[in-house]
């Protein structure tokens, strides 16, 4: 069904509380009940067909083929041997029957997740980013 | 002008140069660990649409009981009586006196 609210943006709202997500109005009636009454925050009015645009932050696909492209910024693709690796580094200091082998390997995971961490934290926005960087030279005023 | 993109099967080359027995399963499951990971830093924009219930409040946004994955909602808008979508604003007090739980 269509909508009638003219201005939702002066009307209505939003928010969050843990999985769900509340979309409220303050349209309503003169009644002095405030259930009902116009200016108190109640549930929307209408059924709306498409009516809510949710923009969000969304997981990444998983991957399940050789051919499949990871879901994320190919700046970020080679990243994820550095993830992969950490954990098999990790898994090989678990296993291995040699101290030294296994402080080696410990000392390797924590390389590969350092370069996971700075490139998804450090560097990541960098890395994602659309927008950034240099849009304008301005040269100086010399008047 | 190509993009450089690496596959599922490049990176399982990269991780087997150094660890040539690894299962291929086990390794899938590693690279879909690090997706999950890399979404917490918001990676991926997506959008959707939802229809509203008269007089229902809440909507699921839960990765098991809606049909879409989402980490964080930056932005919601309503489509208005000419067809066109409004950002809504967000109310930061969400104490509001009456609270509708179906």
């Amino acid at each position: 069904m269509a909508s009638n609210h003219n201005h939702p943006e002066g009307d209505m709202a939003w928010f969050i509380v843990g999985d769900k997500l509340a979309i409220i109005t303050t349209k309503g009636t003169d009644s002095s009940s405030v259930h009902s009454k116009a200016g108190d925050w109640k549930a929307i009015d209408e059924a709306v067909t498409d009516g809510v645009l949710i923009h969000y932050y969304a997981e990444p696909n998983t991957v399940d083929a050789l051919t499949d492209y990871p879901d994320i910024d190919n700046a970020m693709h080679a990243s994820i041997v550095d993830y992969v690796k950490a954990k098999l580094y990790i898994d090989k200091a678990g296993t291995s029957g040699d101290p030294n082998i296994s402080a080696t390997a410990m000392n390797l995971s924590m390389v590969h997740e350092k370069q996971w961490k700075d490139s998804l934290i450090k560097f990541g926005t960098r890395r994602r980013d659309k927008i950034g960087g240099l849009r304008a030279v301005r040269t100086f005023d010399l008047r | 002008m190509a993009v450089r993109r690496l596959t599922v099967k490049n990176i399982i080359s990269r991780v087997r140069q150094t660890f040539p027995e690894a299962p291929e399963n086990y390794l899938y499951n590693l690279i879909n660990d690090a997706l999950l990971e890399a979404g917490l830093y918001r990676t991926k924009v997506e959008y959707a649409k939802a229809t509203t219930v008269a007089d229902q409040m809440w909507y699921d946004i839960s990765d098991t009981g809606s049909s879409v994955d989402i980490n964080k909602v930056f932005r919601v808008d309503f489509k208005d009586s000419a067809g066109d979508y409004i950002k809504l604003p967000r109310l930061i007090d969400n104490e509001i006196l009456k609270m509708d739980i179906t």
